[in-house]
């Protein structure tokens, strides 16, 4: 904690001396071989690059490749460039698919080298170890946009080191999309996790099944986490003990584990053990499925490709309520992270004080894709949010007003009710949850057994990051 | 004219027999060719036939559009990729012919059995996966400086394309008689002059096969071309091709097409201009 905290003390100056004797070395070769051409005085950096600004050097960024090519186009061309002016610094952004980036992260962290600021598809609280803490900067924007979305928080905030690892920027609400004319042909409703139970045979019969995941890649993982708390299956507890395995819980896991087993072997094929986390939207966008559970990006694709039958016919709802609750984890948390070894960890910061406190232009060219961690980042909060997804012209009018709700309502993190931990993260990374579901499903496993040996397994991983001191 | 119909007949079950081959193998080229051009509305609507291009009419471009492959070429980064794909081949090939001439050279010489087990040493080096070598390596290109840089490329590419080449070489040069070499060494020639004049230009058949050979495994490799190039501008084909056309949970198919069928067409040409000198190469050192 100490060598953190001196790094960011160190980080905080904005010359260091290797920067002094730099320029100071800079600027007596050039007064010495230019001094009688003052034109080219500065030969050694070359002019300043903005007018009137010290150059304060480059700011590395990775982050994924939006599924929106518009808004990276609008991001790299126009917005951190004015950004990079604004404050003298040249900005260089690359992106990556998001399948890669924690190999990607893994990487540079091996090699001690890479970007400066680093965006996670979901927390990477295992990572905690070699980023530097970022409560200043969360201080400074909830003083500016009041407090930051509880799924923000209790997805990079670590009650055991009191310290936020990384910087909340966007989360994606994850709503089901289904085809509303097979629902209606089939007569099923999506209320209840029940009711897809019941309904999923008749989906299959139209020939139209469901498609929820059961494999390993993100969507999956984010799904049937998500039909864990419905049923009142919690992986840990508020205190971030790992507690599947235990009374009310470990009930709760066994239904989730039965339901889903029942939707799969009445509504859907086996494809789902095998997909990847385009699967579900090219099948859908293909006219096969009813229904899927993801973030907009099957909506949007159904819009651009010109299929209005599609996307006229492509509705959202809200994640189907369980015996406990209606909830669901984010689709996407982006998280920014500054690497230790991060060349330029000031202007990181202010980049991304910056970027959140305009993230309103962000909402909208991300076609309502990217939900600002501050909802007080546009101004009215939900409120507005909801009068501005109203105003999307694409049919059913005011579908994505749902989305409001889900945000406000029914998200919360990986890990609920507890905070997502590096345990909660190596489980995610490692699969142990669709994998549970899977076995399940192909009767390789019964529920109990299922999870108690998904217990088993989550406890040894707790046991690991608790010895490290990170739970 | 009964001749024209006797040949006919005759290579009439060697057509039968290439003909569902030669279909089978160009379907997939086909399918990209189609799909590049398809507008989404076509791509996406499951009713439609999937081979051509929807409404069907015989006109069939006005159901076409080539704005994906404007896309690849306007809004990526897709043309600095081919030619950053170019510079690491063609710098990769030039390197591993520097190496694995008289390497492999040396070897087919080497008398006694050392020669081929020293050869089939080196080959098992190839057989190391890249998905372990990367580790090491990987903080080597660091302290070297050399990250998100072509160099790094240009100088861990070759860890796979010499070992292999030199294999490959070192056969070939065991099908070329001693006497030439002896004939030329009496005639006045030095031991260069005879490798330069006399074994190289009959080895013209191994040496292509080594060029295509790397330049190909350079276009395609992906773990070293993803691990150690970050910024968009500087990726190969490789590597930028599912960053880029990947993004999110959406495939871009129609760029993807196009972006995998333009350097396909590339080595395409390559291997059918040189295929007859290629399988030289290949089967040179067969029967040694």
């Amino acid at each position: 904690m100490a060598d953190v905290l001196d790094e960011l003390e160190g980080g905080s100056s904005t010359l260091t001396r290797g920067d002094l004797l730099k320029r100071g070395g800079a600027a007596a070769f050039a007064v010495s071989m230019f001094g009688a051409l003052p034109d080219k005085a500065l030969g050694f950096y070359g002019p300043l690059k903005y007018q009137n600004k010290q150059l304060s050097g480059e700011l590395k960024i990775l982050q994924w490749a939006h599924f929106v090519p518009s808004y990276d186009q609008w991001l790299d061309n126009t917005y951190v460039k004015e950004w990079g002016e604004k404050n003298d610094v040249e900005v260089k952004i690359d992106h990556i698919n998001n399948a890669l980036l924690v190999a990607t992260a893994s990487s540079e962290v091996a090699a001690q080298s890479g970007h400066d600021l680093f965006w996670f598809i979901s927390p990477p609280s295992s990572f905690q170890k070699q980023v530097v803490p970022l409560n200043d900067i969360v201080q400074e924007v909830t003083r500016k946009l009041g407090p930051m979305a509880k799924v923000a928080k209790k997805s990079t905030y670590s009650p055991k080191t009191k310290t936020f690892y990384g910087f909340p920027d966007d989360y994606a609400p994850d709503p089901v999309q289904y085809r509303r004319s097979y629902l209606q042909e089939a007569g099923v409703s999506l209320r209840t996790w029940e009711d897809l139970r019941k309904g999923a045979a008749k989906l299959k019969q139209i020939g139209h099944p469901v498609g929820l995941g059961m494999s390993n890649e993100i969507d999956s993982n984010m799904l049937l986490s998500s039909l864990l708390y419905c049923y009142g299956g919690f992986i840990q507890d508020e205190e971030n003990r790992v507690v599947i395995g235990q009374g009310a819980n470990r009930k709760g896991a066994i239904e989730a584990l039965e339901v889903m087993r029942d939707i799969y072997r009445n509504g859907m094929s086996d494809e789902v053990f095998a997909w990847t986390a385009a699967s579900n939207n090219q099948a859908f966008l293909a006219g096969r499925l009813s229904v899927a559970l993801n973030a907009i990006s099957i909506a949007r694709s159904a819009e651009n490709s010109g299929n209005t039958a599609l996307s006229d016919d492509t509705w959202l709802a809200s994640i189907p309520r369980g015996p406990v609750m209606r909830l669901g984890n984010e689709h996407v948390m982006g998280v920014f992270v500054i690497w230790k070894f991060a060349k330029n960890k000031e202007a990181a910061k202010k980049y991304l004080v910056d970027q959140q406190l305009g993230y309103r232009e962000h909402f909208i060219r991300s076609q309502y894709y990217n939900f600002p961690a501050w909802t007080g980042a546009i101004k009215g909060g939900f409120k507005t949010i909801r009068e501005m997804t109203a105003q999307d012209t694409h049919k059913p009018k005011g579908k994505y007003t749902i989305l409001t709700t889900i945000a406000e309502k029914y998200t919360t993190n990986p890990g609920h009710p507890g905070n997502t931990t590096p345990v909660i993260d190596e489980i995610f990374q490692t699969w142990m949850i669709p994998q549970m579901f899977a076995e399940v499903a192909q009767g390789k496993s019964s529920p109990a057994d299922a999870v108690k040996s998904f217990n088993r397994k989550a406890q040894g991983i707790y046991r690991k990051w608790k010895n490290q001191g990170l739970v | 004219m009964a001749g024209r119909v006797t040949a006919a007949r005759r290579s009439l079950p060697t057509y039968l027999v290439l003909g569902p081959f030669a279909i089978l193998l160009a379907f997939p080229f086909y399918w990209m060719l189609v799909t590049m051009f398809k507008e989404d509305l076509d791509l996406y609507n499951a009713e439609n036939v999937p081979y051509v291009y929807n409404p069907i009419q015989w006109k069939f471009w006005e159901s076409a559009t080539t704005k994906h492959v404007e896309f690849l070429f306007t809004d990526t980064h897709y043309p600095d990729w081919l030619v950053n794909t170019a510079i690491v081949g063609i710098a990769v090939v030039v390197i591993t012919l520097i190496v694995a001439l008289p390497a492999g050279y040396a070897l087919a010489r080497l008398s006694g059995s050392w020669g081929q087990t020293a050869g089939i040493g080196i080959f098992l080096v190839y057989l190391i996966p890249p998905t372990l070598l990367f580790l090491p390596l990987s903080p080597l290109v660091a302290r070297l400086g050399l990250q998100n840089s072509l160099l790094s490329l240009i100088l861990v590419y070759p860890s796979f394309t010499i070992p292999f080449s030199t294999w490959l070489l070192m056969g070939f040069f065991k099908t070329i008689p001693q006497e030439l070499e002896d004939a030329a060494l009496v005639d006045g020639c030095s031991r260069l002059k005879a490798l330069t004049r006399i074994v190289f230009p009959i080895s013209l058949p191994g040496i292509l096969t080594v060029v295509i050979f790397a330049f190909s495994l350079c276009v395609n490799e992906f773990i070293y071309a993803f691990t150690f190039i970050s910024s968009t501008e500087n990726r190969t084909i490789s590597s930028g091709v599912p960053n880029e056309l990947i993004r999110g949970d959406v495939f871009f198919w129609q760029s993807l097409m196009a972006a995998t069928l333009i350097p396909s067409i590339v080595l395409a040409l390559l291997y059918n201009t040189f295929l007859d000198r290629f399988i030289k190469g290949f089967t040179g050192g067969a029967f040694r």
